[in-house]
């Protein structure tokens, strides 16, 4: 079947009715055996040093790979540095179709942009509704995992993560991963009891390196509420794949997302949040909002290179919850 | 006797607490401290602290912070992050209990509000060591002069933009150039730290700032702060050993629990 890379969460629902499999690349990049040497192979041709290291990663990933040659790349809703991604993978020779979240939540402007994605690969209405309620029996699935992280304790912080992430695509097999996370609940019970007083919340992109959730469970913290990563599982109740999108708040303005976080913090009784921000990125700037609006203490986590946390960001994130003690 | 040992980027501060509640301070160059007194043992660094030359030191219990905790382990010491020993010495040290605590050190720079003894909020540098120590040494070095005369200006500094510690060189050399004074150079260097720190300062702000670390030496700094932002600075003695000291005070506490 053929792979349509995409660079985030865009209506994957359009390429699975059309028979084909979509592959977030920012997965294939992060889980790669050397993300940084991807890294530097896009430095090397002509990436400056000092840009999203996600960036550059997708665009040293997709040039690897001679099984992507089509890339859905999102053009408003996301960074900027995305246009001049799509561009020099263009300049490869990659096929690229550009899909706009409106900035207002517009919801016929979103119809819009949805029915030329649809338009691009072919496919009616019935054959979205359809793949879209093939999906939605799959993010049930995951909703009830993100559910038991924060009203019992025997999920991981990463664990949560790893499944909701992988909503983006679904691995490329929706069943399969359903499979997988059927098996996973299943053994939930069995699970040890995390040994982790405070409760913390997870905010902004996932993070680039892979062992933030351990370092935080053992000293005591663990991660009940990953927002992005929760996004991408689409947690909404509607038949509407517009209305969805719409919801869906990852690709809209600070504010919009502030809502849905406020609420999950009261809810899920968090004692504090982890904003992460990659370096170099816009989101940065947005800080200095969220600091304000949120009533829980914020620590502010800046990740460059892939894959471990560095010894700064482990001197603060101790801090941090020292403090929250 | 209890020990606080703080491992930092330039030296390793030993602070010793006796039964009399007297403190003794020593100081060990960081890459002699690890080759000369230091041995690897499954991971974690095992200090010969008889060899230290501090006399004859019976140890109840040490704790440690500081740089080096985050790759090395001291064995039978307890780890306590940094931010928490130097507000702890800073307490112990000023005797107050409202204040923001500025510790610039080698390759930091912390920020903390301290209200009632406990602090509520922290900022430190991140990516960049250029409002620390080591960007004040890197620079007195251009201007051939020591770090206590450039701790003596701080009027009519000339402009200096680069973020850069190293940039920042090649711009202090093009200020030499052009034939300022040392005073003014010096000046500038100083006010280069002071605006890599002023938003943090403000974010965290009182009306004392307790300012710690090696740089808390530089008084030109201390005045600009002062001048700048309206705030009573109080330097507490020996303030490159707030770290060491808020970790000896963290054991002989945790010990009388």
């Amino acid at each position: 079947m053929q792979k349509v890379g995409i660079t985030t969460t865009v209506p994957v629902e359009i390429i699975y009715a059309a028979g084909m499999v979509p592959v977030d690349l920012n997965n294939i990049f992060i889980t790669a055996e050397n993300p940084q040497a991807l890294v530097e192979e896009a430095e090397m041709a002509g990436y400056p040093r000092n840009l999203c290291a996600w960036i550059k990663g997708i665009y040293a990933t997709v040039q690897k790979r001679d099984d992507i040659n089509t890339l859905i790349a999102v053009t408003q809703g996301d960074c900027s540095n995305t246009h001049a991604l799509m561009e020099t993978l263009e300049l490869s020779g990659v096929k690229v179709i550009p899909f706009a979240y409106p900035y207002d939540r517009d919801y016929d402007l979103l119809k819009l942009q949805i029915e030329k994605l649809m338009d691009a690969f072919g496919v009616n209405w019935r054959q979205v509704n359809e793949a879209k309620e093939r999906l939605d029996a799959v993010r049930q699935k995951v909703w009830k995992l993100d559910e038991l992280t924060w009203q019992q304790d025997r999920i991981t912080g990463w664990d949560n993560h790893l499944y909701q992430v992988s909503c983006s695509d679904f691995n490329g097999d929706p069943e399969g991963f359903a499979g997988e996370v059927d098996a996973y609940l299943a053994q939930v019970p069995e699970k040890p009891k995390l040994n982790a007083e405070l409760r913390l919340g997870y905010i902004g992109v996932p993070p680039i390196v892979d062992d933030l959730y351990d370092y935080l469970e053992e000293r005591g913290a663990r991660v009940v509420y990953n927002e992005t990563q929760r996004q991408f599982t689409m947690p909404f109740a509607t038949d509407d794949i517009v209305e969805q999108y719409r919801l869906y708040s990852y690709p809209y303005g600070i504010f919009y997302r502030l809502k849905d976080i406020e609420e999950q913090t009261k809810l899920r009784q968090l004692d504090g949040i982890i904003h992460y921000a990659q370096s170099f990125c816009y989101r940065q700037i947005e800080d200095l909002i969220i600091r304000q609006k949120l009533k829980v203490p914020v620590l502010t986590l800046e990740g460059d290179k892939p894959n471990k946390l560095d010894a700064r960001t482990k001197m603060r994130v101790d801090s941090f919850i020292e403090m929250l003690r | 006797m209890y020990a606080g040992i703080d491992l930092g980027s330039r030296n390793v501060k030993v602070a010793l607490l006796d039964d009399n509640r007297e403190f003794s301070l020593h100081k060990f160059d960081t890459v002699s401290f690890y080759r000369e007194h230091g041995r690897l043992e499954d991971g974690q660094l095992v200090v010969n602290l008889s060899g230290l030359g501090l006399g004859n030191v019976n140890l109840k219990a040490v704790v440690s912070t500081g740089y080096g905790r985050q790759t090395i382990n001291l064995k039978g010491a307890r780890n306590i992050p940094e931010i928490k020993a130097h507000v702890t010495g800073a307490v112990h040290l000023t005797g107050l209990d409202n204040f923001t605590l500025l510790d610039l050190g080698g390759q930091d720079s912390k920020v903390a509000k301290v209200v009632k003894g406990r602090m509520i909020d922290f900022e430190t540098n991140d990516r960049c060591a250029a409002s620390t120590g080591r960007y004040l040494e890197n620079m007195a070095a251009v201007l051939d002069i020591d770090m206590e005369e450039l701790s003596r200006y701080y009027e009519n500094p000339v402009d200096l933009t680069s973020t850069c510690a190293i940039f920042g060189e090649t711009e202090l050399i093009g200020k030499v150039v052009e034939g300022h004074p040392v005073s003014n150079l010096a000046a500038g260097v100083n006010y280069t730290i002071f605006k890599r720190i002023k938003p943090m300062l403000i974010k965290l702000s009182s009306p004392t700032v307790v300012f710690t670390g090696g740089v808390a030496g530089n008084s030109a700094l201390r005045r600009i702060i002062e001048r700048e932002l309206d705030v009573e600075v109080v330097v507490p003695k020996h303030p490159q050993y707030a770290g060491a000291i808020g970790c000896a005070v963290t054991a002989w506490k945790n010990n009388e629990k």
